[in-house]
């Protein structure tokens, strides 16, 4: 995974950086670092951009999914190298209900994509196959997290069987736009912010 | 089973230029897309027409997204259809994708600034259409256009003479409501603190922002002045995506500010052609502007904040809202300075929502309003916009971009709003205190052989005549050729490799009293040209033997031919690269074929007027 994600990186470095030989303009108060921090803040601020402002139902569900994410990857590391951890009602109480928001998430984000004709149009088997991959894993997740063998072992097994499928799939997919995040958001708001388009002024 | 389709010379040629123009910004735009569609609200296409995806930003993004991940993503290149990547194949898929990134996107960069992975569709969408005018596929509108500013210098193919007699006539009115004579309209006067530059629009059909701006310069007591060549600020290469257009009208104007010694360039109101001459021009011409560049916005500002001209903002008491042309507030952050001057000059100002780097398309932006193939979609879409108009309640909208004052008023029309479009410029100059007017720039500057002050009452030298450094076309001649007829006296040689063409071409020519030495290879043109020494040389550009780009590059690198016209006659106009990308004058004509009688003469004389004396 990190062999692959590095050239990854390396492959979108050798592509050259456009840059901007004017003078910035607009507000003098806008610099490109402003700019790129505004821009890399904007995941924190859903009221920057108006399509998250308008639609916060949509930003909800974007925090908690990726919350769910975050907790189930932690689940992940800590059932093999810190099964103590999870002794602990309120913990794992506190991640089933974050993943098990997420998965109820998933499932509602698969419904949009296939009931909404404008995300059926944009949707590519990977982006069908990613969201259901995770919803899954998520559901496994929530088994996994009281880390419990007395019933069995089968959910423990699915949970890690999927995570090791991920390291394997996540390159590969549209899961991996995480790194790709930084880049653009970093070359959009470096431009934006050049140009004292960001911050965006409201009124 | 591997097997590839045959692809055709275009669909080459795109994907083999789409690797060429990729830069890391627009990589990291083309593989950072999650599909989350939250795109697709904030566009006005898709407003406007619920229930149709194909309006999407994201499915039109994936329109040029497919060939990258097909191409030069190597996922796409492994697994196609699990990405949904995919190439181009014939010319109609070509035109397919005409149809959306010029007639489905207006380039106005709103999903840009909503997408939450910072995926900036409306440059690459800017990228596709350039590759598509690389092959020649393109909007009528844009073909016509772009070709004016490759070859006449301006986007709508404005003459010298239009231009001097339009800034004259200006400078006249300017001197009859003002009752001033010192009044002025100074051309290619050197030294000035400001150089201004217009839009051709405002020469074809709104001359009254030029004499405005004029009083605006004269009550400042600016020292400015217009050039006589080259002040086409704005630039079509923004709009069909061709840099090498981009950067070729941008040098121009740069150049032609250095060469007239101006410390600053001022641009009249025009969204792209601020954004063009004042932040991209630099990077596609590779440029270091040396002087300080701004919008006339500003100017007016500076002017009122430091009191060289006096308003009074009850003279503009209608109620008025402002329209934030995309690329001034989206693309430049110029967004709060035309407030700030709108709160100076009138009384009733009321906002529009949403505005600033939010504000919706006027829908005439990215060219649209030269592709008349897409008007209906264009007008059906600026529902958007009529409502947001309607809501603010005014009855003008003001807006700092002559193509939004275009798209805005047809909107108004089409959708019956009854509200007026006006400019910045002009609410300024109804608003100036005359009484207070400044000290206007009265002292006699050196001026250069051919500049000319339109109107100019204390200027030495003649008007309009002088700033062509021409030769008179004879009319009449010394050694008894036909008096009257428009190109006696005149020599010409002709090259053409198709005889009827030639004969058709050499038979007008001296029906109307020209000399023609007949050419049809590269070669023999040459060889004309160095053995009759003609005024004119005519180019086809398709001719065996030695590459007519050569030839005309020959020609114009050698002094003794300094002074030869060269007019290009061509049924290739997709091949006058091979003429206008070289680094030597631009030829001073050029015609598409079929080409009338009336049409040649015309140009004739006209690239005899243009010429370059040695």
């Amino acid at each position: 995974m990190a062999v692959v994600y590095t050239t990854r990186i390396i492959w979108l470095l050798r592509f050259k950086a456009g840059g901007e030989r004017q003078a910035p303009t607009g507000s003098s108060d806008t610099t490109p670092g402003k700019g790129i921090l505004y821009s890399w803040a904007n995941i924190a601020m859903p009221w920057a951009m108006e399509s998250t402002r308008k639609n916060p139902f949509m930003y909800v569900q974007f925090v908690i999914f990726h919350l769910g994410v975050v907790a189930a990857i932690a689940v992940s590391f800590m059932i093999p190298y810190a099964p103590t951890a999870l002794d602990g009602v309120v913990l794992v109480t506190c991640l089933q209900v974050v993943i098990g928001a997420a998965f109820v998430v998933g499932v509602v984000r698969l419904i949009r994509r296939v009931v909404s004709p404008y995300m059926r149009k944009i949707s590519s088997p990977d982006d069908y196959f990613s969201l259901a991959l995770l919803t899954v894993w998520f559901f496994s997740a929530v088994l996994a997290v009281p880390n419990q063998t007395t019933g069995g072992e089968a959910h423990l097994l699915a949970f890690f069987i999927l995570t090791a499928f991920f390291l394997v799939y996540v390159p590969f997919s549209k899961i991996s736009h995480y790194l790709y995040y930084p880049f653009t958001r970093y070359y959009f708001g470096k431009t934006m912010g050049y140009r004292g388009v960001y911050p965006v002024h409201r009124a | 089973m591997n097997k590839e389709r045959f692809r055709s010379q275009k669909a080459e040629k795109v994907l083999e230029r789409m690797g060429q123009k990729l830069n890391r910004q627009m990589v990291g735009s083309m593989v950072a897309c999650v599909h989350c569609g939250m795109c697709t609200e904030c566009c006005h296409y898709v407003l406007a027409n619920p229930g149709d995806p194909t309006y999407a930003p994201a499915y039109k993004a994936d329109k040029i997204r497919k060939l990258f991940k097909r191409h030069f993503d190597w996922t796409g290149r492994v697994f196609p259809w699990w990405v949904k990547a995919g190439s181009v194949f014939t010319d109609e898929e070509l035109e397919e994708l005409k149809d959306t990134v010029f007639g489905k996107c207006t380039n106005c960069r709103r999903c840009s600034i909503n997408c939450p992975m910072g995926v900036d569709f409306a440059t690459f969408n800017r990228m596709a259409r350039g590759l598509l005018v690389s092959v020649g596929i393109m909007p009528e509108g844009v073909a016509v256009v772009s070709k004016d500013q490759w070859e006449i210098g301006n986007q709508m193919g404005v003459l010298k003479e239009e231009y001097v007699e339009t800034l004259e006539w200006m400078a006249e009115e300017l001197q009859d409501e003002l009752d001033d004579p010192a009044i002025e309209i100074p051309i290619d006067r050197p030294n000035c603190d400001v150089v201004y530059s217009i839009n051709p629009r405002e020469v074809k059909y709104d001359p009254r922002s030029i004499s405005d701006a004029a009083k605006i310069f004269h009550f400042a007591g600016e020292s400015w002045t217009m050039p006589s060549e080259c002040w086409d600020m704005t630039n079509f290469g923004l709009f069909s995506g061709d840099d090498a257009l981009g950067g070729s009208v941008a040098r121009r104007l740069y150049e032609k500010v250095e060469e007239l010694g101006g410390k600053r360039l001022v641009i009249s109101e025009c969204g792209h052609g601020y954004r063009s001459t004042r932040c991209e021009g630099p990077n596609w011409a590779q440029f270091n502007v040396p002087f300080a560049m701004e919008s006339s916005v500003e100017t007016m500002i500076r002017y009122i904040k430091q009191g060289r001209i006096k308003v009074d903002k009850t003279r503009n008491s209608i109620p008025v809202t402002f329209h934030d042309s995309c690329n001034n507030a989206r693309s430049c952050g110029l967004f709060e300075e035309p407030r700030e001057l709108l709160n100076l000059v009138v009384s009733d100002f009321r906002e529009m929502y949403p505005n600033r780097a939010e504000n919706y398309c006027c829908t005439g932006g990215g060219g649209a309003m030269s592709m008349s193939e897409y008007t209906p979609r264009r007008l059906k879409s600026a529902v958007i916009k009529a409502n947001q108009l309607k809501e603010t309640g005014a009855k003008v909208v003001v807006t700092s971009c002559h193509n939004c004052v275009d798209g805005l008023s047809d909107v108004i029309r089409h959708y019956k709003l009854g509200m007026e479009v006006t400019q910045l410029v002009n609410l300024v100059a109804n608003a100036l205190v005359m009484e207070e007017k400044a000290a206007a720039v009265t002292e006699k500057v050196a001026v250069p052989a051919e500049a000319v002050a339109v109107g100019a009452a204390v200027m030495d030298t003649p008007p309009a005549e002088a700033a062509i450094p021409a030769k008179e076309v004879p009319v009449t001649t010394s050694d008894g050729e036909p008096e009257g007829l428009p190109l006696a006296g005149l020599k010409l040689v002709v090259a053409d490799d198709e005889p009827d063409q030639l004969e058709y071409l050499a038979t007008v020519f001296e029906d109307h009293g020209a000399e023609v030495v007949r050419a049809t290879t590269g070669d023999e043109a040459l060889a004309a040209v160095r053995g009759e020494k003609p005024d004119v040389l005519t180019l086809d550009l398709e001719m065996p033997g030695r590459d007519v780009g050569d030839v005309f590059e020959t020609l114009r690198k050698d002094p003794e031919f300094a002074s030869l016209a060269i007019c290009i006659i061509t049924g290739r106009p997709e091949l006058r690269k091979l003429i206008y990308d070289r680094s030597v004058r631009v030829p001073e004509g050029y015609l598409d074929k079929p080409v009338t009688p009336d049409a040649l003469v015309r140009t004739i004389r006209k690239v005899i007027e243009l010429r370059h004396d040695a």
